[in-house]
């Protein structure tokens, strides 16, 4: 099955690159319909849009696709259902592409939907309890963002048609567009792990790590960013667009600071990837969808890669998925090594590897234009704080002393996975200089001084001299994260935000729902319909008894009174 | 009832019960009250050597009783007739002579306030005695309350009916006092009925003795006098359906056939705006149910055992029993069909 399914993805893959060589070099891009129903004045109809944004993703989904499964061959080679997971795998792949492809508001649900239920499906994969917990927040979580799409279905039908792209020109000023295109936001918010709904992010980190390279670090998080490059024309002017700034702002910068005090090792790449989901939204909100589209591109070449050599590691260290039992990693597993040192070289910008064209393209439109003082800041600040926790796992994971928990384990010739890893590696490399050279056709003019335009490594040199000095840990090192415990707790919880979608929504209501039941339904309320009521009639019906239960000449004496006593009131 | 006379060899119990039924007919039939009082007479001396047996004590003593209250109720209806025929010259129907006279005739059906004679005897007698008291004796004091009623009196004696019926019943296990006072809460519906027409109260009656009649046949055929003798498992499942469905109906649960006189009622009292007697109506009616469901409930899905020296065998009855299932099921349903 891993096979089949690696061969046909590869070959979709080259089929889109094709397409996508010939669409870009002629200026193509095919639009086709299918009318299924017409009634009254909606239609609704089946799309396919292909111009090149679409099959450049599709391109790099199914790559990455491709070679997660093959990864996944050997990585969950003891899974004896393994072909349910790629089942569900291919389901994501297919969600995927039809939410890629799709210009209309209907089959882009059907694709976001499909997302939702199948990375909820592939959350819980393991089932133990924690995988139901991530599970839960996960699908909840885009559940909100799926009810958020759904009303702008209904909003769209003011319009005849669920075509959103032929709408974006003529009514930009209308107020149904005005709500469309708040509800839209809050969709891709939810979606893509913005402030109010990021805690599901880290705790899908449940999710065995071929799910993660794939689903969270290049498909389904960038899903939201993808459906607000679609509507970039509609949204540019908006006022939500600039809370959207605001709030994606300090999602990067506070990812960036939880990364720091992390010590597991798939939640310090969950919030890296959370960390740059926060810097495409800026960046797309602050009115650049196309440099967007390059850094999520690019984005999720090194993030897949990272998250399968993170793989690579938790096999050997025998899932162990702590940093502080790793160490010196590098002298034994100079493969995997090589492949994540390259790829956390390329999450910091590091010169001309993949990530330092986007990234540096960004700071760099940040410094050009005209932004205030907390963007910039912010920008830079999560840039050097990117660069901080990247090298303090580096430090950890590699470099430090090697910390004995595992030694027969350190296996590095499983090429199954190494080969899936070196397709990522390669593409990681050159995919920055290529896609910049494939999508912008004429590069960004941007004139910086000198030491603006030297700030990102100013920035970057800072971080690694930080992220160098945090984690030297000896025997004889105090945890300094107890002094500050407050602080701590603060910084490294996600400024407590996870509370807001577990513990505060369940308590609360869990607590107020227990009094309500142990003092009215098992308490007054029985008092005053249930066991209540039937004392009293059972109390009335002791009390006829005793009337009943009489001699029977009282009876028919009383019978008599009761004549005698008519007789006298009436008749005197 | 025809059947158990004839097989008991007693013919004389035919005679008595043929004056019984044109006593009835006498008493309703004549264009005088005299007419009316012989008749009731007439039909209590009647109906005493139906129930009395000599050779039981109870019966005895039972049939003495019954004696003793309908004499007291004929002798009193009397009086009040030859009061009326002396001191009203004029029709008027809401006067202190007819408070008088509708008493009597309410002691004489067993209504509240003077009902404290019927549990006593109505645990004294068999079942097919119980029947002709529960349904054929009310005819004819009924159909002479309509003659001449006070209305106040009447609703008042009515909402005492329903409450005494439904709160007596709830402490009894001997089935015939719960069908007693059953018959009680009844008699508060058939009053009113009577009140506001006599084709509706012919309705609510047949109705009423139908159910009566089933239900009845039924502790009859099975020999079950009291309350735990239902917990049988040994019935056959159609005896035990027939039973969950006529205690139902008796209780007036739509869709059994006993549903229809009461709706009709109800809605003739909330057309005209007898709010306050609705509630009253509904709430005792309440009552009612409860208690048959706890008894049909407890026998027929709790309390379930099985006893080896007993199995009651009833393949030849099964007929009249199916019948009375499918009619007690369906003919709310099929009357809706006869108008078409």
């Amino acid at each position: 099955m891993c096979f089949n399914s690696l061969f046909f993805l590869f070959f979709f893959m080259l089929i889109n690159f094709f397409f996508l060589v010939y669409f870009i070099m002629n200026g193509l891009s095919v639009f086709f319909e299918w009318e299924n129903v017409t009634f009254n004045s909606m239609s609704i109809v089946m799309s396919i849009l292909l111009d090149w944004m679409s099959l450049l993703f599709m391109m790099f989904v199914s790559l990455i696709s491709s070679v997660v499964i093959f990864y996944s061959k050997s990585y969950m080679n003891s899974e004896l259902n393994l072909n349910r997971f790629i089942i569900l795998v291919l389901m994501f792949v297919f969600s995927m592409v039809l939410l890629i492809i799709s210009p209309n508001l209907i089959s882009i649900l059907l694709g976001w939907d499909g997302l939702g239920l199948i990375s909820y499906c592939l959350v819980i994969y393991y089932q133990n309890l924690k995988s139901y917990n991530a599970g839960m927040l996960t699908a909840l979580s885009n559940r909100i963002g799926d009810v958020m799409i759904l009303m702008v279905i209904c909003w769209v039908m003011n319009y005849g048609s669920w075509n959103y792209i032929f709408y974006f020109d003529f009514m930009k000023n209308d107020y149904v567009m005005f709500i469309i295109s708040f509800m839209i936001i809050i969709a891709a918010m939810t979606k893509s792990a913005q402030i109010p709904f990021s805690s599901w992010l880290p705790a899908a980190m449940a999710a065995p790590t071929p799910v993660s390279a794939l689903v969270h670090s290049s498909t389904l998080v960038t899903a939201g960013v993808y459906l607000l490059i679609r509507f970039n024309y509609l949204l540019i002017d908006m006022f939500f667009f600039k809370v959207l700034l605001f709030l994606s702002i300090l999602t990067m910068f506070m990812s960036g600071i939880s990364a720091n005090y992390e010590f597991d090792l798939k939640k310090i790449i969950a919030l890296s990837t959370l960390s740059q989901l926060g810097l495409m939204m800026s960046i797309l909100s602050l009115g650049f969808p196309d440099i967007a589209f390059f850094h999520l591109l690019t984005h999720s070449m090194f993030k897949a890669l990272l998250f399968m050599c993170a793989g690579v590691i938790i096999h050997m260290m025998n899932d162990i998925q702590d940093i502080r039992y790793m160490g010196g990693l590098s002298l034994y597993i100079p493969l995997t090594s090589l492949c994540l040192n390259i790829s956390n070289l390329s999450l910091c910008g590091i010169p001309f590897l993949s990530g330092f064209y986007s990234k540096d393209l960004i700071l760099e439109m940040v410094s050009f234009n005209s932004f205030n003082l907390m963007v910039f800041i912010l920008f830079y600040l999560s840039t050097g704080l990117t660069v901080f926790y990247t090298f303090r796992l580096i430090m950890y994971v590699m470099i430090n002393d090697f910390n004995l928990m595992m030694i027969y384990n350190l296996y590095d010739e499983d090429y199954i996975m190494l080969n899936s890893m070196f397709v990522l590696l390669f593409m990681s490399l050159l995919s920055g200089s290529f896609l910049s050279w494939f999508i912008f056709s004429y590069p960004y003019m941007i004139y910086l001084p000198f030491n603006l335009k030297l700030m990102v490594i100013y920035v970057s040199i800072l971080g690694s001299i930080l992220g160098f000095m945090v984690s030297n840990m000896s025997i004889y090192s105090l945890n300094k994260l107890l002094m500050s415990y407050n602080l701590s707790s603060f910084l490294c919880l996600m400024w407590f935000m996870p509370n807001l979608s577990t513990y505060g929504l369940s308590y609360i209501y869990l607590n107020f729902s227990q009094i309500l039941f142990k003092n009215i339904d098992m308490g007054w309320s029985e008092i005053y319909s249930g066991k209540g009521i039937f004392n009293i009639l059972k109390n009335y019906s002791v009390f006829y008894n005793v009337y009943q239960m009489n001699n029977f000449k009282i009876y028919l004496f009383s019978f008599i009174l009761y004549f005698m006593i008519l007789f006298i009131f009436f008749f005197i | 009832m025809f059947f158990f006379i004839l097989t008991n060899n007693n013919s004389n119990k035919m005679f008595f019960l043929f004056i019984l039924f044109f006593s009835t007919l006498i008493s309703i039939s004549s264009n005088s009250w005299f007419g009316c009082w012989i008749g009731l007479e007439i039909n209590l001396l009647s109906f005493i050597p139906l129930i009395s047996n000599s050779k039981n004590l109870l019966s005895v003593e039972t049939s003495l009783k019954y004696f003793l209250t309908q004499s007291l109720a004929s002798i009193n209806f009397l009086f009040m007739i030859l009061i009326k025929f002396s001191l009203l010259k004029n029709f008027d129907m809401n006067n202190i002579i007819s408070i008088m006279m509708n008493s009597s005739l309410l002691m004489k059906m067993g209504s509240a306030p003077f009902h404290f004679w019927f549990p006593n005897i109505v645990e004294g007698l068999s079942w097919m005695n119980n029947f002709m008291l529960m349904t054929w004796q009310k005819i004819s004091p009924m159909i002479l309350l309509s003659y001449y009623f006070n209305k106040n009196f009447l609703i008042f004696m009515i909402i005492m009916n329903l409450i005494i019926g439904s709160l007596g019943g709830l402490n009894q296990t001997s089935l015939r006092k719960l069908l007693a006072f059953s018959s009680i809460n009844n008699l508060g519906w058939m009053i009113f009925s009577i009140m506001i027409s006599e084709n509706l109260w012919l309705f609510y009656f047949l109705i009423y003795s139908m159910m009566i009649f089933m239900m009845i046949s039924l502790f009859f055929l099975m020999n079950m006098y009291f309350m735990n003798q239902l917990f049988i498992n040994n019935m056959n499942f159609f005896i035990k359906m027939n039973l969950l469905i006529n205690f139902l109906s008796l209780g007036g649960l739509p869709p059994f056939m006993g549903f229809m006189p009461k709706w009709i009622i109800i809605n003739f009292l909330l057309i005209n705006k007898f709010y306050f007697l609705t509630f009253i109506f509904m709430m005792t009616s309440l009552i009612i149910i409860y208690y048959y469901i706890r008894i049909i409930y407890s026998s027929f899905m709790f309390n379930y055992f099985k006893m080896k020296w007993m199995n009651l065998f009833m393949k030849n009855n099964m007929f009249l029993i199916n019948l009375s299932s499918f009619i007690s099921i369906s003919s709310m349903i099929l009357s809706t069909f006869i108008f078409m």
